[in-house]
């Protein structure tokens, strides 16, 4: 044998590098290698950089020093209404130490009819009289409508929505101040960051500036902030409306993509033939879908959904509402629907990636005992695919509740503040909330739009860790 | 029983239907893959509660025939059988024949040791209760330890009937599938290679077990291990390799006679093993 083995010429053992050329060679290949590591780690390193500083960035600009003029001050309020008092009941000595009037140090401190007192007092007859068909203060009498008027506007053929609805709380009332009397106005705003290091500076600048303003660091993502409904000022708008808007949406989308998306993964790896020309063309499409723009979903969803199917995505065919005030179809449930379509894809290829991963060894066990294939795939393939299924549902809802050119498209409102209660009312949702501020000059609302990208960051944190515990909890009783 | 003998030296001559002397029968098998021909012109017949072992070079087709009596290869697209497969009388690839139920009657234990990834209790009772089981708990829970008894597991697993089966030796795991097996109670068990993932020691655990199982099983099984084949089983089928990569079948007989005088060149090539 020795003797034949040559190539060309030589033995081949010749041909390989030998004595000294053995450690220059390897010495060569581990540069190589260490060359190649370095640039990995650099790219890595060069990503974590760049999403820090987008995160930082962010949160530098919800939080920072503001200077905010108030057209009454809260304190103004609180004392002009405790000497109001003292003079209207100089005898029945307030005064007792538990008084809450005397140590309110906010309106919240305050009872609820002290409020609606403040509330009445300090604007006009007429805004009030409009508050007041909107929701009445208390349930048995009424401020500042008379009771012949209210009677005669509930009778009338378009009664005013206070007709039909409960008497409003303190935290309603509380907005209403601070939104029609106290009128907070921020003038000025720094970011978080110049706020730490030119403190001093930034004081005397707006004491200079402003010298009827509070300056005072304020942190715009607060509870307020999360639980206020929308508003055209800043200083006291909130996202509750968003917030409850893209909950609605993505339950909706999820709600109907993950029995669409599951159903059709199995369809197509446990009953259908691969090997057809039909299936493989479903296949390849499915892959592309996954891949389309998501405006081009937002224009399906618009013909579709909120147009040809405008009967029912408006409720009208279920009796939902009256026309005149439904979205014609610009609603919850077309928005959901859209999205669930544009999350779809995602859906079935990762549960169809997870149901292939199931080793056919088990399949076999199964179909060997006389089990039917739907007994197969209930008792062995779902259970085994359901980590990678979930996988795939977070993916997708993570993907969905960043949309926001499909909702724009589908018509989110641009400006709402009644919360969406329901498939057929109208919405607005956090990514559009964002781009509605994001677009305006002033600062407040660039400090706004961070506070509510914060939120959403929030927000998708929760539902992908939801999402991984409940993935965790099924992978681990299969173990 | 008589009677036996004097039929196998004579096995290409296929007997009359519902011959009671024979568990299932195969006659002028062909199998495809696509317009591949694996398996040509197989006539088999196994006796009852005898083990029958199927040896021959890799791919000679053995697995494949062994897969056609349950119709496992349906599950395989594009698998295609001609010829009949007799069992109680009846081919089980006529279009009326559900193969659920043939795979009901005939059970199966693989390769490679696939236990369910649930609790060894649950393994046994899976096939029971999704063939319709009608028993109480109590009849339950007697079936599982009867069946873990019948494939000599039981000692080693009865303390932990609710862990995984996967958290079992290699050979626990081969033990536990036979056990899963006789648990709905085939007719005829069909093994591919059951012991060729263990180590010696589980080989002759499997091989004993074989021997207390012919009491109650038709046993098929395929084996490249030719030591196992002439201990374990009583009657042995050669299968070959042709010119055209189809299998078929050499010789077939009592396990004696065709190890200590074989008919055939190429068997006696094989078993001694000068080729294959």
């Amino acid at each position: 044998m020795t003797s034949k083995d040559t190539v060309g010429n030589k033995a081949p053992k010749d041909l390989f590098p030998r004595g000294e050329e053995v450690e220059q060679d390897i010495r060569k290949r581990r540069r190589a290698g260490t060359i190649w590591r370095t640039i990995f780690l650099g790219a890595t390193v060069f990503a974590v950089i760049v999403l820090s500083v987008l995160l930082l960035k962010i949160i530098n600009d919800s939080m920072g020093l503001v200077a905010e003029e108030a057209a009454i001050p809260e304190r103004e309020l609180l004392r002009a209404y405790h000497e109001g008092r003292l003079t209207a009941a100089p005898n029945s000595a307030p005064g007792g130490e538990g008084d809450p009037v005397e140590t309110a140090e906010s309106l919240a401190d305050l009872p609820y009819d002290a409020l609606v007192g403040i509330y009445a007092a300090n604007v006009s007859r007429g805004r009030c009289r409009a508050v007041e068909r909107e929701q009445r203060f208390f349930a048995d009498s009424l401020v500042c409508e008379t009771e012949e008027l209210f009677a005669q506007v509930c009778a009338s053929d378009n009664p005013a929505a206070a007709c039909a609805l409960g008497p409003r709380d303190s935290t309603q009332v509380i907005r209403l101040i601070r939104a029609d009397v106290i009128k907070p106005k921020v003038v000025a705003t720094w970011n978080a960051l110049e706020s730490i290091t030119n403190r001093e500076e930034i004081l005397a600048t707006a004491a200079r500036r402003f010298p009827n303003a509070e300056v005072y660091f304020k942190s715009w993502l607060s509870w307020r902030f999360i639980t206020s409904p929308q508003s055209s000022f800043p200083e006291i708008a909130g996202i509750r409306t968003a917030l409850l808007g893209t909950l609605w949406v993505v339950g909706i989308a999820v709600l109907v993509s993950f029995p669409l998306g599951v159903g059709a993964a199995v369809y197509l790896e446990e009953y259908a033939d691969s090997r057809s020309r039909l299936n493989r063309i479903i296949q390849t499409n499915i892959n592309n879908l996954a891949g389309v723009p998501s405006i081009i979903y937002g224009l399906l969803g618009l013909a579709v959904f909120v147009r040809a199917l405008e009967p029912i995505t408006s409720g009208a065919i279920f009796g939902a509402g009256d026309a005149a005030a439904t979205a014609n179809g610009r609603t919850v449930l077309s928005a959901g629907l859209t999205l669930a379509l544009l999350g779809l894809p995602v859906i079935i290829i990762s549960a169809q990636e997870a149901i292939r991963a199931v080793p056919s060894s088990l399949r076999q066990a199964s179909y060997g005992l006389g089990a039917t294939r739907w007994q197969t795939v209930r008792s062995h393939v779902l259970p085994n695919a359901v980590a990678g299924i979930m996988t795939g549902v977070i993916l997708s809802m993570s993907r969905i509740i960043g949309e926001t050119a499909p909702l724009v498209v589908v018509g989110a409102s641009t400006f709402i503040t009644t919360d969406p209660d329901g498939p057929f009312s109208k919405f607005t949702a956090l990514p559009v909330q964002i781009y509605q501020w994001t677009a305006r000059p002033q600062d407040a609302y660039r400090d706004i739009a961070a506070a509510t990208i914060i939120v959403l960051l929030l927000l998708l944190l929760l539902l992908n860790a939801t999402a991984i515990f409940l993935r965790n909890r099924y992978g681990k009783r299969l173990g | 029983m008589t009677g036996r003998d004097q039929i196998m030296t004579d096995t290409m001559t296929p007997q009359a239907n519902g011959d009671a002397n024979y568990a299932i029968e195969a006659r002028d098998l062909h199998i495809y893959y696509g317009n591949f021909r694996a398996v040509k012109g197989v006539n088999l017949q196994f006796p009852q509660r005898r083990i029958t072992a199927l040896i021959g070079p890799s791919g000679c087709g053995k697995s494949t025939v062994l897969r056609a009596f349950n119709r496992m290869n349906d599950l395989i697209p594009t698998t295609r059988a001609e010829g009949e497969v007799l069992f109680h009388g009846k081919n089980i690839y006529d279009p009326d024949v559900d193969p659920v139920e043939v795979r009901r009657r005939i059970g199966m234990v693989f390769q490679k040791p696939n236990p369910f990834p649930k609790s060894i209790y649950e393994n046994v009772a899976w096939g029971a209760r999704i063939n319709g089981f009608k028993g109480t708990k109590a009849d339950m829970d007697a079936l599982v330890e009867q069946s873990l008894r019948s494939a000599a597991v039981w000692d080693e697993v009865k303390d932990k009937l609710d862990q995984s089966g996967l958290s079992l030796s290699g050979g626990q795991q081969q033990r536990l599938c036979i056990a899963r097996a006789i648990a709905i109670r085939p007719e005829i068990i069909l093994m591919d290679e059951p012991a060729s993932a263990l180590d010696p020691v589980s080989t002759l655990r499997i091989e004993e077990l074989l021997e207390e199982l012919k009491e109650l099983y038709t046993i098929l099984i395929v084996t490249h291990n030719m030591q196992q084949a002439a201990r374990a089983s009583d009657y042995t089928a050669f299968f070959n390799m042709d010119t055209d990569r189809a299998g078929y079948l050499v010789e077939y007989g009592a396990t004696n006679g065709l190890f200590t005088n074989p008919k055939n060149e190429m068997t006696e090539l094989y078993i001694t093993g000068r080729f294959g």
